[in-house]
């Protein structure tokens, strides 16, 4: 179907280019809804992707609506090149989803200066589309980056009280780790051509291919790979963020619109664990066993510290920030363990935490506009004033605490099974995390919800009206079709993780994996260069 | 007395000879009678400039674009040569532009300050056609004081007058401090000739003569004050605040080019032998330029001083092409102070569009609301500040991704690291700009009328060339790589270019 369209391309541009009549257009209320159509438009182009999507391709085949390599800068190697794997689709989906989903929400949380918001919110959609969809390493370089600028104002013009902190912070941590990406992302592509620091190249032509790059990865000596891995390891685990990492984080979800947080938490941070999945762990396999029980400590340690933390907080918004650092500890746990059940749940529990978070900061963004306030002690009893909300709100409650039956526990589960495999007391601190999870979850709930409605001030709140029911009603289903049919979604991602894993555990190449029962030939490592 | 012959080298110097004909020609003709108006003597300079690139291109397209010292081997007509002089050339014509209507509202005689604009960019030019220690040094001075008055051409301000003498004794101690370090070498190898430096330094014995690396020593930090490099800056942030923004603009872009030709040039050509000695100070200097000027900059609160040290630490980065030796090192000097050009002389341009007047337009307060009062300025600016930045889809970026690809490449590993974290750390200083234009009100809310057409265009110019060199650098990469085959840098003995001597 799409043989001779370049349909990534048109995806990832269609937001920018949209964004340009904006400049022309004078009555917001217009902008808003001709904003909302190009992402509507932009989400309905990326429906046909999931089934034209071929699910048995293996090997290299895996990258699939592939554009390119069309050279860009021929002296240096640096190539125009798209394309998508399993992964990569669902995140590509999650992202044209809550962008609808984000449009919606924004428009009545946004009455100011609504031309600039609907072009930066343009622009940041193309930046994390093109992220997902780079197969070279400059190209995602250059998304990655970019990306950064809009998302910088959406916090600091549109924010809260304490945006301009809010906002340089996030763009100065997110810079910095990333520019020692770029120093790491130099060592590989020199090491692939001529060589560098006294290692000899591979000798290959100069090129930042990340194809290339997955090939060349277990030649690379452990000592480089040690240092580049950390170049990355800063760079993504900042934007994951995993702890100590994540001090931008609430300030960034507090201060942000709530458009901004829902994208931020849903697809901003996933770059940080995608990063992980799609390059440290393919590329530097050596490295990744080396520190393994420093990436699984550090993520056990986000996953109870966030927790904690969350069930401190008065300020909702916080607490699902926080509960944000505790998902994204399963998350990097679950990758880490480095197995099939691993990191197809650690995938899988990235498109959870999208769905469920984005749903939560949507939750309550409805709740601050109604009232201005995000403080739970300003709420109590709102169950009987607002039914409808109190069931939605509920539904995302337990599929974000991993109740069975919602999408939570399809993927905290398969982590579990996947970081008990690779060293049984890792689950153990991550089954106290669900625990943790639950405790906070349960408690702001019956904190906002329950009890006599004793504030004045909430006695006339109004139920969802429609436009809020059909951003929200998108979400919750997902979260039943995962949780109760994930298999669709482990056959997208089964040929993905297996491409990673040959790479970075030879041993687990014909391992069985959830539904896919045909193991795939290890693919043939070249020599290591002396 | 230069035989017939050699007389006829002279062509080769035309364009220069012509520049500084037409300062001439405005100097003496402006002292008779009621002199030029503005309008005249902007479009002779304009004029002059564009002849002079005419014959530039075909002074280089007779000689096929090669190499070839003339005059007795004292000035090198080649590839690198023409890739500075064109920049200089275009740069000039910019910065023209930009002194125009600042010319026009100042109330200040217009004639002498095209002149000396002029008599300038002849020294600069010279400058990157020198060969011998000499010339090198004459063409510099030629620059240098043209440049003094220029900077204090406000005579009535006090902060003009004291740039002025800032720079100038500054200025004239650094000048001596080369011409010190020139005699000493010339007095340890008996030649100011680039080349026959080279030799004398690679055969033994001049090695072990305490005046050379005295001599050379000198003669680099002489050159570190010229492109404005930690610990030789302190000149810079006042003489940038003083100067008329147009004049600061050529600095920042004509005079530091210039002073990195030369410095290239010297380095690799004369003190080649030397280059693992060098190498180091060139790091440390890099590294403390970057380091400082980023430092130093996060508590600027006037623009212009602000993008002065911003000047001090782009120093850092290009001499991180410069202690690279190899080829994609210089090209990445080349490219980067290319893009540089453009960024700096439109945000200069962005200033002085803001200034009404006297000195207004310089704390960042008064780029308070300019997103609302001028959306087009704001978002030129924010283009500049994120190129110098070195966001991608810039040519900033591009530029500093060969700075730091060269220094990787050729082992120098913890310069590039503090060049990207320094560069993070500069997102800070130039956002705070970004801050007050789209994040804060003004109290004055009427836009901003974009009056001056000549300005508005360099601006837009300028912006047009920051993405271009960001989103499509390949060709102006391969400018720069032709530019350096078409010389003498770099080159093994065998390939390089033949000069004709």
């Amino acid at each position: 179907m799409f043989d001779n369209l370049p349909i990534l391309s048109i995806l990832c541009y269609l937001p920018l280019l949209g964004a340009i009549p904006i400049l022309w257009m004078r009555d917001p209320a217009f902008i808003r809804k001709y904003a909302t159509g190009v992402v509507v438009v932009d989400f309905l182009l990326s429906l046909p992707l999931w089934f034209e999507f071929d699910r048995d391709a293996v090997g290299s085949k895996i990258f699939q609506f592939v554009e390119g390599p069309y050279e860009w800068i021929p002296s240096i190697g640096v190539d125009y090149h798209f394309g998508i794997d399993g992964m990569a689709l669902l995140l590509v989906l999650l992202t044209t989803l809550l962008g609808v989903l984000a449009f919606l929400s924004s428009w009545s949380a946004i009455h100011s200066r609504e031309k600039e918001y609907y072009i930066f919110m343009l622009l940041l959609q193309t930046g994390m589309l093109g992220v997902f969809m780079s197969l070279d390493f400059f190209l995602f370089y250059v998304f990655w980056e970019v990306m950064l600028v809009p998302m910088y104002f959406l916090i600091g013009i549109w924010g809260g009280p304490r945006k301009l902190y809010a906002a340089i912070k996030f763009f100065l941590y997110t810079l910095a780790g990333s520019v020692l990406m770029l120093l790491g992302i130099l060592a590989l592509y020199f090491y692939n051509s001529t060589g560098l620091l006294g290692y000899q190249g591979l000798g290959h032509l100069p090129t930042f291919s990340v194809e290339q790059f997955h090939n060349i990865g277990a030649s690379i000596p452990p000592d480089l790979q040690f240092w580049i891995f950390l170049a990355f390891f800063i760079s993504f685990a900042i934007k994951v963020p995993m702890f100590p990492f994540h001090t931008w984080l609430p300030d960034a979800h507090v201060e942000a619109p709530t458009a901004g947080s829902v994208i931020l938490a849903g697809v901003l941070l996933k770059m940080g664990t995608y990063g992980f999945v799609r390059f440290s762990l393919p590329i530097l396999p050596d490295a990744t066993h080396q520190l393994l029980p420093w990436m699984a400590g550090l993520s056990i340690i986000g996953i109870v510290y966030g927790a904690l933390v969350a069930m401190a907080q008065k300020d909702m918004k916080k607490l699902v920030a926080y509960s944000s650092v505790s998902h994204l500890g399963f998350v990097m746990l679950g990758v880490f363990a480095l197995n099939g059940p691993g990191l197809n749940g650690g995938i899988l529990q990235m498109i959870n935490h999208g769905l469920s978070t984005g749903a939560l900061f949507l939750l309550v963004g409805i709740l601050y506009e109604r009232r201005h306030t995000r403080m739970i002690a300003e709420y109590g009893g709102i169950s009987a004033v607002m039914p409808v909300y109190a069931t939605i709100f509920l539904i995302i409650t337990m599929s974000s605490i991993g109740l069975p039956a919602l999408n939570g526990f399809v993927g905290e589960f398969t982590i579990l099974v996947g970081a008990f495999n690779r060293v049984w007391w890792w689950a153990v601190f991550a089954a106290l995390g669900i625990v943790l999870g639950a405790a906070y979850m349960l408690w702001l709930f019956q904190r906002v919800f329950f009890g006599p409605l004793t504030n004045p001030e909430n006695k006339n709140l109004k139920d969802l009206d429609k436009r809020e029911l059909l951003y929200l009603m998108p979400l919750v289903l997902l979260c039943f079709w995962i949780g109760l049919y994930p298999k669709p979604f482990f056959r997208v991602l089964d040929n993905s993780v297996r491409y990673v894993l040959v790479r970075v555990d030879p041993s687990l190449a014909t391992e069985r994996l959830a539904g896919q029962p045909t193991p795939t030939a290890p693919v043939p490592v070249p020599a290591v260069g002396e | 007395m230069p035989s017939p012959e050699q007389m006829w080298e002279f062509l080769y110097l035309s364009p220069e000879i012509l520049l500084c004909g037409a300062g001439l020609l405005l100097l003496l003709w402006g002292s008779v009678g009621r002199g030029f108006s503005n309008g005249e003597a902007s479009f002779v300079s304009i004029s002059a400039l564009v002849l002079t690139g005419a014959l530039l291109v075909a002074v280089h397209s007779r000689l096929d674009w090669g190499g070839r010292l003339i005059l007795g081997g004292t000035f090198v007509i080649d590839g690198f040569a023409f890739f500075w002089k064109m920049l200089i050339l275009v740069a000039t014509i910019l910065a023209v532009l930009l002194a125009y209507r600042f010319v026009e509202e100042g109330g200040y005689r217009a004639t002498e300050l095209y002149s000396l604009i002029l008599l300038a960019t002849a020294g600069a030019m010279f400058m990157a056609s020198g060969y011998t220690l000499l010339t090198i040094w004459i063409a510099l001075e030629t620059m240098a004081l043209a440049s003094y008055i220029l900077a204090g051409y406000f005579k009535r301000e006090v902060r003009s007058n004291e740039a002025a003498l800032k720079y100038f004794i500054l200025g004239a101690l650094s000048s001596g401090i080369l011409l010190y370090g020139v005699s000493l070498l010339y007095g340890a190898t008996g030649t100011i000739h680039l080349e026959g430096l080279a030799r004398a330094l690679s055969e033994g014995g001049a090695a072990d003569n305490v005046l050379v690396p005295l001599g050379w020593i000198l003669l680099v930090a002489g050159l570190f004050f010229k492109v404005a490099a930690v610990p030789f800056h302190i000149w810079t942030p006042d003489v940038y605040v003083g100067a008329p923004t147009p004049i600061t603009a050529w600095l920042a872009v004509v005079s530091k080019g210039a002073s990195f030709a030369i410095l290239v040039r010297i380095l690799y050509e004369g003190l080649w032998p030397v280059s693992v000695d060098w190498q180091w100070i060139v790091a440390l200097v890099a590294s403390a330029s970057m380091i400082w000027g980023n430092l130093a900059a996060l508590t600027q609160d006037n623009v212009k001083r602000l993008l002065a040290y911003s000047s001090i630490a782009n120093a850092g980065y290009v001499l991180i092409g410069v202690l690279a030796v190899s080829k994609m090192g210089l090209q990445a000097v080349l490219f980067y102070l290319l893009a540089y050009t453009f960024v700096t002389l439109g945000a200069f341009g962005t200033v002085i569009l803001l200034e009404r007047r006297e000195y207004a337009g310089e704390t960042a307060a008064d780029y308070a609301g300019l997103a609302k009062r001028s959306p087009f300025l704001a978002a030129m600016m924010l283009l500049f500040l994120l190129a110098l930045t070195g966001i991608p889809l810039t040519g900033g970026f591009v530029g500093k991704l060969y700075l730091f690809a060269a220094a990787i490449e050729t082992g120098w590993t913890w310069v590039a690291v503090i060049g990207v974290i320094t560069s993070a750390i500069s997102l800070y200083y130039y956002f705070r700009i970004v801050v007050y234009m789209y994040q804060r009100d003004s109290t004055v809310a009427t836009p901003i009328a974009l009056r001056s057409p000549a300005l508005v265009a360099v601006i837009a110019f300028c912006a047009l060339l920051t993405l271009l060199l960001g989103v499509v650098p390949q060709p102006f990469l391969k400018m720069a790589e032709k530019s350096l085959n078409a010389s003498r840098l770099l080159q093994e003995p065998a390939e390089a270019t033949q000069l004709v001597p």
